[in-house]
């Protein structure tokens, strides 16, 4: 197998960061148009799936999109998107970006990020040669095989796919800043269907990212799809009532992301978010609980070094000890709020914020934390402990604005030291009351592709069943 | 760094009704054919989308964005290879035929056309709907009716701490070509607005959004009843805002008609699609003919409503599309078919072929689909529960892999003694399409659709789902 390469793979679709910023300034030049930014980003993908040890699909993608935004003479901002570069492409986006910006919000107009030219850290991301699409399908093939050969019961497995993408992505302004970054990735899921007779049809899988085909831990995928999908063959109903809950460090990690605007500058500006601008340095959780936004860390596969604005990503203290510290922010609201760009924006006409990637576990001084969790042992609560896997259906569930939950869920009972899997059920709640009714944490951290979080125990969640 | 350059999207996308895509087409088609496939297919569009965000008392968004691009599609044997791109020259046209070839170990000779004998005369759909796109609402009507929105909402709505008015209108052209002799073209046009609120008093909270969207109209906005879709969604907040949380079980439900649909979208009509039925992933497969969900049960499927957000004139194969009888009193007729549907499971196409864009092969997807109107009012179907919920509204859902469902319910009320009490939130509806289906033993005589959005193998698309009040006999409700 081989691994990262001194050269650069090459891209089908490339972006030529001078010549483009020179034809934008021609372009502007032309139009009258003196102040504008742009983000562009180019990609090269191949992906496979299988059915049944036969290619269920092959696909490859070449695409290139940018965004461009102009400032008009009264300092309002318009923005058009396009994946049109050629020279009337980017002609008809920055008149049409002019045209919006008589539209631009006098009230909240952005700027250029002051971090846009800053130093960025160094990411160590090695660029990986593409493997040919016949070698991903041989390559999946085989791991369909073996996951089906795991189980009697394991039939088919219904969500597969590897991929592989190269790409670049720009940002530049006309004061100069010119943000560039490559980056490979690969990806492999595989998600198995099992059935036993008389029995219903179950089903779990897994996911695993690195930055080429040749890196993905095949084996470890398959090992752990078949694992939680023959985990679940065995399932029961279970009574509709209370539970403490404990979270996998993926389902924690869903969830605390669902309600992010709790941490997100532009939601609380907008009167969306459950924070205000009071809230910061209140407490929001047990104090025992930490969580950082950090996209530069390792565990990030294919983390960005600078947002849409072209600001640095860094490390982010939202809570700590239990008190919420900061709020993610871009070049707008931090404007509004006093401080400095984190590095979380996007790029538009209204200028979005989110979340990069969470490290969440105990506070440094993790006082109060129940200790010596082991979920297999249980609570000592006779109705048994709720483990949750995997929530489900988080677009639908969840009213991040309200704090309320309502999410189907795959798990398991844990009851006198045994696991069995939970036929239907959801779990519902607020995130205020999680966060409130955390006991404690369980093992050592784990890096998932959302984020950094050990075994979540939380007491007092509603669970319903179909028993 | 260094970096290679290539030219991207050199040639300017020019409108799909000029002759000279023929010239360019055609050569694709005779080479993939040469080449040994079975089938070739090539998939144009262009598109032309605004996006405009009010909030308060001011336009906080207003988002243009268009592009063009190519989705090249080549079968062998019940296998397929796809390949899109943003380049449109004639030198990245074939280029993305030979990756997609290669997929499927074929190589374009150096001549040759297989046999593809040249497209025929154009079908073109989209010939009277030149004029559409420069008749929707310009920005400024646009920015002015939202604006509209969200006062009427702060004069009708009570505690609101967001107020939000969204218009979206996309307009797209697709031309479908492909070496059977498909060459059609169409024009479509989707516009949606939308209103959304956050009630907040003290510790009460509700957030709550309707949506509305038509296709082809392109005086939708401007019928856009705004003072009614305020009244409707402050009156929703105001009872939401003090409701209590739902209690947890087993309960009978009817759900109201409109958006109520999507239970019959979620629950079954994804298991309808042949997509499913490549994968192994529905319990239907070898059931047609056989009683799938209560007799009071017909479920249909059509891309021919007037103005509907699902309807089309032509799938993203080229086809006409059809009325579709899925169940039929409680029986299962068809399933929904695409082209890799039809050769794969042997289903014939139904003119269900769709894509968000050109980066998607298309795949069975629904259009407008709903539950036929029944013979009772909605009054008799609440009349008929002791005790249970009445679902007036609902939020968005998913199925899984095995069948299972979900939904959100986001204004929902107690059935107490067959009459309607106290209003409730924060219901999740789960099942199982098998055990549910059987259990919609009551329908009303009131169907509607609404508009809603699909996710699914082929990307986003415009989708109606609608049906009359039902019945439920029992269902998970999960709350706390």
């Amino acid at each position: 197998m081989s691994s990262s390469t001194a050269n650069p793979p090459e891209l089908s679709v490339a972006l030529d960061a001078g010549a483009l910023r020179q034809r934008l300034v021609d372009l502007a030049a032309a139009s009258g148009i003196q102040r504008w930014d742009l983000g562009a980003g180019c990609s090269t993908d191949t992906s496979v799936q299988v059915d049944r040890g036969d290619a269920k699909q092959m696909k490859g993608a070449q695409r290139s999109a940018i965004t461009v935004r102009v400032w008009n003479d009264q300092g309002l901002v318009g923005v058009t998107s396009t994946s049109d570069l050629s020279d009337s492409g980017l002609e008809r986006a920055l008149a049409g970006a002019r045209d919006a910006s008589a539209f631009g919000n006098p009230e909240d107009t952005p700027a250029f990020s002051p971090l846009a030219t800053a130093p960025l850290a160094t990411l160590d991301q090695p660029l990986h040669q593409p493997v040919g699409i016949l070698e991903l399908l041989d390559t999946l093939k085989e791991a369909e095989k073996d996951l089906l050969g795991r189980h009697p019961a394991i039939g088919t497995v219904p969500y597969n796919g590897l991929s592989q993408r190269s790409s670049e992505r720009l940002y530049l302004n006309s004061d100069g800043a010119c943000r560039q970054q490559r980056l490979t990735t690969a990806s492999l899921y595989l998600y198995a269907r099992a059935e036993e007779t008389g029995r219903k049809p179950r089903s779990a899988g897994a996911v695993r990212l690195a930055y080429g085909a040749e890196s993905l831990d095949i084996a470890g995928c398959i090992e752990e799809a078949a694992a939680r999908t023959i985990s679940h063959l065995d399932y029961a109903p279970i009574d509709t009532g209370r539970y403490t809950c404990v979270f996998t460090p993926e389902a924690f990690l869903d969830l605390i992301g669902a309600f992010s605007s709790m941490f997100n500058a532009r939601a609380v500006l907008d009167g969306v978010s459950l924070s205000t601008r009071d809230s910061l340095g209140t407490p929001v959780a047990v104090p025992f609980l930490s969580i950082h936004d950090n996209g530069l860390h390792p565990g990030n596969i294919g983390a960005s070094s600078f947002d849409g604005e072209g600001t640095p990503t860094r490390r982010l203290a939202l809570v700590e000890g239990g008190t919420l510290r900061n709020f993610l922010h871009s070049e707008a609201t931090a404007r509004a709020f006093g401080v400095s760009p984190t590095g979380h924006a996007g790029l538009g006409a209204k200028v979005s914020v989110g979340p990069d990637w969470f490290e969440i576990g105990p506070a440094e001084a993790a006082e109060g934390a129940a200790t010596g969790l082991d979920h297999l042992a249980g609570d000592g609560d006779p109705r048994g402990l709720v483990l949750i896997d995997s929530l489900s259906a988080l677009h639908a569930g969840v009213k991040a604005s309200q704090g309320s939950f309502s999410l189907p869920f795959d798990g398991w009972l844990i009851s006198g030291g045994e696991l069995r899997s939970i036929e239907a059920a959801t779990v519902a709640g607020d995130i205020r009351q999680v966060l409130q009714g955390i006991v404690g944490f369980e093992g050592d951290a784990k890096v998932t592709p959302g984020g950094l979080c050990p075994h979540v125990w939380v007491e007092g969640l509603s669970i319903t069943g179909e028993s | 760094m260094t970096l290679t350059t290539t030219p991207v999207a050199s040639r300017p996308a020019a409108d799909l009704q000029d002759p000279s895509w023929r010239s360019l087409l055609e050569p694709v088609l005779a080479g993939g054919s040469a080449a040994g496939a079975d089938l070739v297919e090539v998939f144009l569009e262009r598109t032309d989308h605004i996006g405009v965000l009010a909030e308060q008392e001011a336009i906080t968004s207003v988002s243009p964005a268009f592009g063009a691009g190519a989705g090249i599609r080549v079968f062998l044997d019940g296998r397929d290879g796809f390949v899109s791109t943003n380049d449109l020259s004639a030198g990245g046209l074939l280029s993305a035929l030979d990756q997609a070839l290669g997929m499927l170990g074929l190589l374009r000779p150096a001549g040759g056309n297989g046999g593809f004998a040249g497209l025929p005369d154009l079908r073109d759909h989209g010939a009277g709907k030149q004029l559409w796109l420069q008749t929707c609402p310009s920005l400024a009507e646009s920015t002015s009716r939202l604006l509209e929105g969200t006062d009427r909402l702060q004069r009708h709505g009570k505690h609101l701490q967001a107020r939000r008015a969204t218009y979206a209108r996309d307009w797209q052209e697709v031309l479908v070509a492909a070496s059977d002799g498909t060459f059609a073209r169409d024009i479509r046009l989707h516009q949606s607005v939308g209103l959304s609120v956050l009630a907040a008093d003290g510790e009460h909270r509700a957030s709550l959004g309707r949506r509305y969207g038509t296709s082809d109209r392109p005086d939708d906005l401007r019928s856009w009843d705004a003072e009614a879709a305020a009244l409707d969604l402050t009156e929703s907040a105001a009872r939401m805002l003090y409701a209590d949380y739902v209690e947890a079980g087993q309960f009978p439900v009817v759900l109201a008609n409109r958006f109520g649909g999507v239970i019959f979208h979620e629950a079954c009509g994804h298991l309808l699609e042949t997509t499913q039925v490549e994968r192994g992933t529905t319990p239907f497969a070898e059931r047609v003919g056989e009683a799938i969900a209560h007799e009071a049960v017909t479920a249909i499927d059509e891309g021919l409503s007037d103005g509907a957000f699902g309807s089309l004139s032509m799938d993203d194969e080229g086809m006409e599309p059809q009325r579709t009888v899925l169940i039929e009193n409680g029986i299962l007729r068809r399933f929904l078919s695409d082209r890799a549907g039809e050769r794969r499971t042997g289903h014939a196409r139904t003119g269900s072929g769709r894509r968000q864009s050109h980066a998607f092969a298309a795949a069975s997807r629904m259009r407008n689909t709903y539950i036929a109107a029944g013979p009772h009012t909605p009054g008799d179907l609440i009349a008929s529960v002791d005790r249970g919920l009445y679902c007036k509204s609902m939020g968005g859902g998913s199925v899984g892999p095995t069948g299972q469902f979900n939904f959100a319910v986001e204004e929902a009320f107690l059935i107490e003694n067959g009459e309607l009490t106290k209003p409730v939130k924060g219901a999740t509806l789960i099942g199982e399409a098998k055990e549910v289906m059987p259990r919609i033993s009551m329908c009303a005589n009131d169907l509607d659709l609404a508009a809603g959005f699909c996710g699914s193998v082929s990307g986003s698309i415009f989708v109606t789902v609608g049906q009359p009040h039902i019945k439920v006999d029992s269902i998970t409700v999960g709350g706390r």
